[in-house]
């Protein structure tokens, strides 16, 4: 192996980033929508931070902003429509010292393009010929490893996995490494608590990230980093700085997330067991299923923005430089949108497009990849586990979360 | 395609929630109609073979 192709751990091995995360994900929350329903009520703009509101430590990135939190399917589109007024250059502070430079922190133009880039390598037609090639191998592993056992915890044995040995064999990571990987990515995120520590973190991917696109620039292979080495788009290609701060930012983008909106996913058809024999007889209903996972449990429950000038949003002044919130989970659920909106059902019929991938320039990059992972490895369950259902022996999977919402357990049985 | 973000214009679909009825060619899809994903306008979307 290349000497500067080696990953450094922290300075101090032994710092755990996973407590930090879970703890700011609030794992003690199981119901975050009810308050949200009584706070739109209220006020569909409310003058705090969403994390104050629901009773924990402000964002210490953000702590020299005003704050605003905005409820409802139409403040939350307008939001996300006027880039020009709510900018994303608030990640600057939020991400930049974890991530770097990312198209998260950029607005028009540079976004534009950049996006554009990025894009290229995550459209529907290229993410398609990774299912077979990438996908499943990594899900039939995983499922191999329970399928003649009966019992399994879906999401430790199952969920929290196979997105992240998607994304590592599609950056081609040493196997020995993952588990630095993982927790480097991880405190990236962590910048809203110990700023420090993610600067870290993304100083050691940022290295090792370097070495590998030099190492790929000079000679490509079949992985994705090849491919945005060389991704070309009217003439334009990726400076080397925005696409190392783009890879820092990969393993929790696409492993994170999927892993999230997969045990949601499983934990919903789980807990509706007739929407589940369902699509166990019709998979082309798995489609419709995850739009309805993603609008009733949104995997991101926010989406933040910070004003370029003085606006008004929902009959509320807000001055510029304010700190704006976004309530992703709030629209989701708009009564004035969906019929009985906290109600799973596959089979709603096609209204409001939900906002579970956010929207406008900034809609998730990596969606259709999500879709097809999630596609995948509901399609393999249901295969290789006949009769699945939850272990009645087992407390039943509890989603939990007022930010990004996930289960800690899906305990199942199965015939073997 | 949608350049910007990837959505797929379905003729057999439209897009109802945008005014677009469902079997409109997208020829007949007006040049206001926008991107119901990123916003982007119908100009940035071109033809892809699946």
């Amino acid at each position: 192996m290349n000497a500067a192709l080696r990953i450094q751990d922290f300075d101090d091995p032994t710092f755990d980033p996973f407590a930090a995360t879970e703890e700011g994900y609030g794992k003690d929350i199981y119901d975050p929508y009810s308050k949200i329903a009584q706070l739109a009520k209220e006020s569909s703009v409310q003058p705090h931070e969403y994390r104050v509101l629901f009773g924990q430590l402000p964002d210490m990135t953000t702590a020299d902003m005003q704050h605003y939190s905005a409820f409802g399917y139409d403040l939350v589109q307008e939001i996300y429509s006027k880039p020009e007024i709510f900018s994303n250059k608030i990640f600057v502070r939020m991400l930049g010292p974890g991530f770097g430079r990312t198209v998260t922190t950029m607005d028009a133009p540079e976004h534009t393009r950049y996006r554009r880039l990025f894009q290229a390598a995550f459209m529907p037609n290229v993410i398609a010929s990774w299912g077979d090639s990438l996908v499943q191998p990594v899900v039939d592993e995983l499922v191999s490893k329970f399928a003649e056992r009966g019992t399994a915890d879906l999401v430790t044995e199952f969920t929290s996995l196979y997105p992240f040995y998607i994304i590592y064999r599609q950056l081609g990571l040493p196997v020995d490494d993952r588990k630095v990987f993982h927790k480097l990515a991880v405190a990236l995120t962590i910048t809203s608590t110990n700023v420090e520590k993610a600067a870290e973190a993304g100083a050691k991917l940022g290295a090792y990230y370097e070495a590998l696109t030099e190492l790929r620039y000079a000679k490509p292979g079949n992985d994705l980093v090849s491919l945005l080495c060389k991704i070309e788009v009217e003439g334009d290609r990726i400076p080397k700085e925005i696409l190392v701060s783009f890879l820092r930012q990969l393993i929790n983008a696409a492993g994170d997330t999927t892993f999230r909106a997969t045990s949601n996913l499983l934990a919903a058809l789980l807990t509706h067991p007739e929407q589940l024999a369902a699509v166990r007889r019709d998979r082309s209903l798995i489609p419709q299923a995850i739009e309805e996972l993603m609008r009733w449990e949104c995997i991101v429950m926010t989406g933040f923005r910070q004003t370029t000038q003085d606006t008004v949003l929902g009959g509320v002044h807000i001055p510029a430089g304010a700190a704006v919130e976004a309530v992703n989970g709030s629209a989701n659920r708009d009564p004035s949108r969906y019929t009985d909106p906290d109600k799973f059902d596959i089979f709603r019929k096609p209204g409001a497009r939900h906002m579970g991938f956010a929207y406008g320039p900034h809609v998730c990059i990596g969606q259709h990849l999500a879709r097809l992972e999630m596609t995948r490895a509901l399609n393999s369950l249901l295969d290789r586990l006949p009769n699945l259902r939850l272990d009645p022996d087992k407390p039943p999977p509890q989603i939990v979360g007022y930010t990004m919402r996930h289960p800690e357990h899906i305990h199942v049985r199965f015939d073997a | 395609m949608c350049l910007q973000c990837g959505w797929l214009y379905d003729q057999e679909k439209g897009d109802p929630v945008g005014g677009i009825p469902p079997g409109t060619a997208w020829e007949d899809v007006p040049d206001t109609w926008t991107c119901p994903d990123c916003g982007t306008p119908k100009s940035d979307f071109d033809m892809v073979e699946m």
